[in-house]
């Protein structure tokens, strides 16, 4: 009798802890309502209180005065006293000094004297400007010809790029959008901003500027412009803030393409796990194992290349002075990464970037975060995007019925499966994996971008045939 | 009586006595000293030979003079128009070093510091410097012998900097070694090396330098000087490299001083968890508000260690982004003089910089990595010393026999208490709280922290 209440007490005890888990588990998982967001804050300098927003678009050409080309050229030639690289060390340790050495030489020597033919080829988009939320706000717009109207459903795009880019990105995309191809019956509207913070845009004065304001701001642009329902397509940044675009303004997405498909949640976290050990009862294809399997490696990749994010976060402005102050420091800084977001074969290899990215786009890049003083604002973003504001938002656990494309560049960081971003995406129409290509899709494989973000608008079937 | 739930529990009871056995035998495995690893004492760390390796053990004074046209070239480069942000609305020093403030110091490094670098430069000299070719590596330090010795006992003492600090930290605190007091029959012969990569010592040309690889060069270096018994006083990497050197060599260590006392075995780790969990078990409850367990360590490592994570990783990336930009470096390194001396500063528009510190002090700092060019080997530490490699040799599970003392200076980035420290230091004899300091005790309250060590010498050597 008294083993009857022994073990009908542990029973009952492992019950309510396995009920318990479950109410805990629900709530972390469960998914939560959209929430309100104010979409026409003050960023600009001051209260605001007398803003008479200005609603004008201006022309805008990149024009860079001849004193602050020679500035730079001066900064490049003082004698360099970097540090020898450690023996038998090529990357390992970080930005190679020797490579820093002839980067540094090519940026003086070549590229800053052919300056104004890559400033001619910069204004060979045409861009703007205009002020939203008090904050001026540079873009790229490019339309599609009348021709090319006359044959193709034209929808507005808006391409948002991320860190270490710029709307350099995309100088090689954007052509492939707006014109005519035999690839499907669609062209783009593109509108290419450089975000808040980056590029020629303003940045903002006051704590506070996450994520989810920079859709707001990118949402509000593409209505300044006249579109009121567009396409989102973006990696890094790019693609979090599609994403937030997507949750917070559907109305106004007609379909959000990534090409760094995360998905940060209990939930996706612990099916990432289960992927890692059961591939097989996930994916639909053998094919798409690697980007999922080896999760631990993935992981200790990820803390091996995160150490920027980490400073970034917690001290922009410490890490933004010191680049800020020297383009040898910013150089190195931003080269690391295009050094590492190539192939895991090339990353020890003293040709990875000129093979990859070509060294005239990386170094128009580079200027555009150089000449634009663009290293502290930019980094602030990182800090306001892991604040507890924007972490109490939860938006990964809001769910959004916009139709969704997600391709996944072999060696770009991990990405979550199907499986994984349907709990948020409840409209995926679109799930590619690429055995090749890394973070920086637009750069390194516009073609490839471009069929698949043509196949995603194909698919959303906005055109009966 | 029902025999399906009898066996059951039966099963259950049987299952968890033997969970707790095989968890007490961990337990206790975990916390056996571990072995002394076997380390090559004469690894060479130069640059690569052509032949066999003589090392020249000529111990030379040393100047440290700086070329003119570094201080020029530094002085034209403070000239430029400041390229910084202004902070955020409001903001101290929450997203990092604050601008208004770093064009504050930049400006007095430029119109105060700069015009004054030969009296600044004099200071420096105001110790003896001298430089000995060590496993390939020219080793800077200073050598201190007692101004008044009369009457009293003179012990060696290797007085060990960490980062971003340099020999500088201790200018206030060797006098007081070298000079006695009542407070003490002990007077000290100081040897305070810079530490291979930083300052005046030149870094290592190849992969591995790490803190224990670091100790063996200072106990050479102690050797070399003629110490064969000394003992060991530091904070920061001084501390860590002092631990591994006092597990390594017990038979030169005297005693073990540390500001920044830590247990890095499995059992540390361990019983730091338990610790978090329940605190009074492990805690004296007088010192309770010292001790914010395992949750203040995880929040601490977010915050404040995304500096040590880029320069374990990326160390030549961000050495490179350093190197030869001053306004970066001052920046980068005196954020740590702000947070570090006190955590709450980073509410502060001024950081707090100059309550404990004057410009001058803190520029002096600075100055010693710009003139030696040392950001890059000085943070190379971080890789060699936390990759696998360092973990394997588990120098961290090696007792310390020598007498042992730990201050814990309140505001120090976090701290390990006594019962955490206890497989590693099974000879804990000193252990000290004070209510002011940080991370910086030398340079910050020498005074208290001469002291401490003074008393802690006292009981150390007495009981030899």
């Amino acid at each position: 009798m008294k083993c009857l209440v022994i073990f009908g007490l542990i029973v009952a005890i492992f019950a309510s802890i396995a009920g318990y888990g479950y109410l805990v588990f629900t709530d972390l998982t469960r998914p939560l309502p959209r929430p309100a967001f104010k979409d026409d804050t003050y960023w600009g300098p001051g209260d605001g209180k007398n803003y008479k927003p200005d609603t004008k678009i201006y022309d805008f050409v990149v024009d860079v005065p001849k004193a602050e080309i020679q500035d730079l050229r001066q900064q490049l030639n003082r004698t360099l006293r970097l540090t020898e690289p450690l023996e038998g060390i090529a990357f390992e340790y970080g930005f190679n000094t020797n490579a820093l050495a002839q980067f540094v030489e090519y940026w003086r020597d070549k590229y800053l004297t052919k300056w104004n033919q890559r400033q001619d080829y910069l204004n060979s988009l045409k861009q703007y400007k205009t002020e939203i939320q008090g904050l001026n706000i540079h873009f790229i717009h490019e339309r599609v010809s009348e021709e090319v109207a006359e044959k193709k459903h034209v929808y507005p795009l808006l391409l948002l790029h991320g860190w270490p880019g710029s709307v350099r990105e995309f100088y090689d995309f954007i052509p492939m959008l707006v014109k005519d191809q035999n690839i499907s019956d669609y062209a783009f509207d593109v509108v290419a901003p450089s975000l808040v913070g980056y590029g020629w845009s303003d940045a903002a004065t006051r704590v506070g500027f996450n994520a989810a304001e920079m859709a707001t701001v990118m949402r509000n642009l593409m209505l300044r412009l006249g579109h009121k329902k567009f396409f989102v397509q973006g990696g890094d940044w790019g693609s979090i803030i599609g994403s937030n675009l997507a949750t917070l303004y559907p109305e106004n997405v007609l379909g959000y393409h990534s090409n760094m498909c995360v998905l940060n949640t209990p939930l996706s976290i612990l099916k990432g796990i289960y992927t890692h050990y059961y591939p097989e009862k996930v994916l639909r294809s053998r094919m798409f194992y690697d980007h999922h399997v080896g999760i631990w490696e993935k992981y200790q990749d990820l803390l091996i290349e995160s150490g920027y994010f980490h400073i970034q976060a917690t001290k922009p402005d410490t890490i933004g002075a010191a680049l800020d102050s020297s383009p040898v420091a910013l150089a190195a800084y931003i080269l690391e990464k295009f050094q590492t977001c190539t192939s895991p074969s090339l990353k020890q290899d003293f040709g990875a970037i000129v093979t990859i990215f070509g060294l005239e786009a990386v170094l128009d890049n580079l200027m555009i975060y150089y000449l634009n003083n663009a290293a502290t604002t930019a980094a602030r973003f990182y800090a306001e995007n892991t604040s507890k504001t924007y972490r109490d938002l939860q938006l990964d656990r809001v769910q959004t019925d916009v139709p969704m494309g997600c391709c996944r560049f072999r060696f770009d960081l991990p990405s979550a499966s199907e499986w994984q971003l349907k709990d948020k995406f409840t409209n995926i129409k679109h799930n590619m994996y690429f055995q090749h290509g890394s973070h920086f899709a637009a750069m390194e494989m516009p073609s490839m971008l471009f069929n698949d973000f043509n196949e995603f608008v194909k698919k959303i079937g906005l055109h009966t045939e | 009586m029902p025999s399906a739930a009898s066996t059951t529990v039966r099963i259950l009871i049987g299952g968890l006595t033997l969970l707790v056995a095989v968890g007490y035998k961990n337990y206790r495995d975990l916390g056996a000293p571990g072995k002394r690893p076997n380390l090559d004492n004469n690894e060479y760390w130069g640059p690569q030979l052509k032949g066999a390796y003589q090392e020249n053990k000529a111990i030379r004074p040393y100047d440290i003079s700086v070329a003119p046209e570094l201080i020029a070239d530094l002085k034209t480069q403070l000239e430029r128009p400041l390229k910084v942000h202004d902070p955020l609305e409001g903001i101290g020093f929450e997203y990092g070093f604050n601008s208004n403030e770093l064009k504050k110091v930049v400006k007095y490094w430029r119109d105060d510091y700069l015009p004054n670098w030969s009296k600044r430069e004099e200071f420096l000299k105001k110790f003896q410097h001298f430089q000995t070719e060590i496993q390939g590596l020219k080793i800077h330090f200073i050598h201190a012998k007692p101004t008044n010795a009369k009457g009293k006992k003179v012990v060696p003492l290797l007085l060990m900097h960490g980062w971003p600090g340099t020999v500088r930290e201790f200018y206030d605190f060797i006098p007081l070694l070298t000079k006695g007091s009542d407070k003490s029959e002990y007077v000290f012969e100081v040897i305070a090396p810079s530490l291979p990569g930083y300052g005046w010592s030149q870094g290592a040309s190849r992969p591995g330098m790490g803190v224990a690889q670091v100790a063996v060069i200072m106990r050479n270096l102690m050797l070399r000087l003629g110490f064969d018994k000394f003992l060991i006083q530091g904070g920061d990497w001084g501390s860590i490299i002092g631990s591994n050197l006092a597990s390594l060599f017990p038979e030169n260590t005297v005693g073990y001083h540390s500001n920044m006392c830590n247990n890095n075995s499995p059992m540390g780790h361990l019983r730091m968890l338990l610790s978090s969990i329940i605190p009074s078990f492990y805690i004296d409850s007088q010192y309770a508000q010292y001790y914010g367990g395992i949750g203040k360590i995880f929040i601490t490592l977010l915050e404040e260690f995304g500096y040590a994570h880029i320069q374990a990783t990326k160390p030549d990336t961000i050495g490179a982004a350093l190197t030869h930009n001053p306004v970066g470096l001052a920046a980068y390194i005196l954020e740590k003089f702000s947070t570090w001396t006190n955590p709450a500063y980073k509410n502060l528009k001024d950081g707090g910089l100059t309550k404990y510190f004057t410009y001058d002090q803190l520029l002096d700092n600075i100055m010693i990595y710009y003139v030696t060019n040392s950001i890059t080997t000085s943070v190379r530490l971080y890789s060699e010393s936390m990759g696998k490699a360092q973990q394997d040799l588990n120098v961290d599970s090696v007792p310390v026999k020598a007498p042992v003392a730990c201050a814990r200076f309140a505001h120090e980035i976090f701290h390990v208490p006594d019962s955490v420290l206890a497989n590693k230091f099974p000879n804990l004899i000193q252990s000290t709280h004070y209510p002011d300091g940080g991370h910086f005790p030398a340079f910050q309250v020498p005074e208290q922290l001469y002291a401490d060590f003074v008393s802690f010498v006292q009981k150390a050597l007495k009981s030899n």
